[in-house]
């Protein structure tokens, strides 16, 4: 595929994880990660087109079935069942969470990074921009109140890991996907259950809520 | 020479006679959003007519800034229309189609316009020029560096040569680019004071901006006001449309080249028509105290735009 269009798909993962940050509907949250799961899945084929590995077609249709079809349909299901249709707010308010994100992509543009950006010299542009979503996906687990957004925080760092390891040219391969995808899926379900209980328990699944179990 | 000539003509009438249509078109697809039947997209010029037909009344009070502001209002929209790409990219104008030329030019009519709603002393348009002049002060950052962005991409600050600019088309840019465009289309609803800055169709206290600011004009001179915010939506639309969607402008001064960048940017103008329509037939009005987050997400949004672009 044209390095132009492979551009692109990292661009839309970052483009989701800026919505991710501001948008306040749990739905909303959930379509961005099924997009910037779906750029993932197609990065993979890409890479099955370039090797012929194919293990990497498997992978890929698992992605497929698991992060874009079965996750999304976990939470979706969770968001209807409690009717959690808006998300428990951030720490910081939008604009001081914007500032953030400015100052996270000019550290992971700077110099500071550039021993690991620069595995693949061609790429260098690239992997700053798949730095700075995982950079970005951090801060999104920890600027969030709510456990949902929290839970796809984490499953938008690990898209985000994939991405930066598809760009640096790692290796990858069959065994180790399927067990990151089978970790997803147990973790998926353990997360659902852990909601639904945080939920039935203290009738939001704002994280700051649990404090009441300090007394 | 006579296809410049004619290409200079129509540059220049383009958006004082299509800028009542847009309004008209928006609104239509508004009432259509709210299962009305709506008036005629013609409409808005039938009440410029209509208005420019009629007596005004002058406040005792107002002094020689209140009768002056519609014709520098308007004269301001004017100028700036004909500055900016419309329908060709190949124009050129090497004086006026500057970015900081177009954001300084806009805001010397919003300083008159400010200036005017609080010269008669009415309490309505001091509010209403307060609060113009607070959200003209935070969408500047946002409009400049939005503008900025797409002058760093393309390595110059004239209008027309960023829009003449093939790397956008080709791919390249995209992140710095679609984060510029939503922080400008920010900034389009601010400055034209449009759903949730304002609401153009109301004239509550509690809501109004624009609308309190011309409270005190009456027949020919509310005209050109109206005639002047009509216009400047359609400058906003066609910056949106030709320096962020650069595609279907004539690169040459030939008939028919001329005539399908028409066709192009009138079918760019229904988008953007109907894109504010579902906007403003989804999406309540934010109160005032709402809206600088807003312009600041505009603003840092072309930041991180910038950043990415190196």
């Amino acid at each position: 595929m044209n390095i132009l269009f492979l551009q692109f798909l990292l661009q839309v993962i970052f483009l989701t994880i800026v919505f991710l940050h501001i948008s306040k509907k749990n739905f909303d949250a959930i379509w961005a990660y099924g997009i910037q799961s779906f750029a993932i899945t197609i990065l993979l084929l890409n890479s099955f087109f370039e090797t012929g590995n194919i293990s990497l077609l498997f992978v890929a249709l698992l992605v497929l079935i698991v992060k874009v079809v079965l996750a999304p349909r976990f939470f979706a299901r969770l968001i209807k069942k409690n009717e959690l249709i808006f998300s428990v707010s951030t720490y910081l308010n939008i604009p001081i969470t914007l500032i953030v994100i400015v100052l996270l992509c000019a550290i992971a543009f700077s110099g500071i990074f550039e021993p690991l950006t620069s595995i693949i010299s061609s790429n260098q542009g690239l992997l700053s921009l798949a730095l700075s979503t995982m950079f970005l996906s951090l801060f999104l687990i920890i600027n969030r109140k709510s456990a949902l957004s929290q839970i796809v925080g984490i499953l938008s760092l690990e898209n985000s890991i994939v991405a930066f390891a598809i760009f640096a040219g790692l290796e990858q391969s069959l065994s180790l996907q399927i067990g990151i995808l089978f970790d997803i899926s147990v973790w998926l379900i353990i997360a659902t259950v852990f909601m639904s209980m945080m939920y039935t328990h203290f009738g939001s699944l704002d994280v700051t809520d649990m404090k009441k179990l300090k007394d | 020479m006579i296809t410049n000539i004619i290409t200079w003509i129509l540059q220049l009438i383009f958006v004082p006679i299509m800028a009542p249509l847009c309004v008209g078109i928006t609104r239509k697809l508004k009432a259509k959003f709210q299962n009305r039947k709506g008036a005629s997209i013609f409409q808005p010029y039938q009440d410029l007519q209509k208005l420019f037909g009629k007596d005004e009344i002058i406040s005792k009070d107002a002094s020689w800034i209140f009768r002056c502001a519609p014709y520098i209002v308007f004269t301001v929209t004017i100028v700036v229309g004909a500055s900016i790409p419309l329908f060709a990219s190949s124009i050129n104008n090497t004086i006026t189609s500057d970015l900081l030329v177009i954001v300084y030019t806009l805001a010397i009519g919003t300083f008159f316009l400010a200036l005017a709603g609080i010269d008669t002393g009415s309490a309505f348009g001091g509010f209403g020029s307060s609060r113009e002049m607070t959200m003209s002060a935070l969408a500047e950052g946002g409009f400049i560096f939005s503008l900025l962005t797409m002058a760093l991409i393309s390595n110059s600050t004239n209008l027309f040569m960023i829009s003449q600019n093939s790397l956008l088309l080709q791919g390249h840019f995209f992140l710095s680019t679609a984060l510029a465009f939503c922080g400008f289309f920010i900034i389009v609803l601010a400055e034209t004071a449009r759903f949730p800055f304002d609401n153009p169709s109301t004239h509550l206290e509690l809501t109004m901006i624009h609308e309190a600011m011309i409270l005190e004009y009456s027949g020919k001179k509310l005209a050109l006001m109206e005639w002047a915010s009509a216009n400047k939506l359609l400058i906003f639309i066609a910056i949106a449309s030709n320096l962020f969607f650069p595609f279907g402008l004539a690169q040459d001064l030939s008939a028919s080249a001329i005539i399908l960048g028409i066709i192009v940017f009138t079918i760019k103008i229904g988008i953007f028509c109907l894109v504010i329509a579902i906007l403003e037939s989804s999406i309540a009005k934010f109160r005032f105290f709402r809206l600088p987050d807003l312009l600041i997400i505009a603003f840092i949004l072309n930041v991180i735009a910038i950043i990415l672009i190196y």
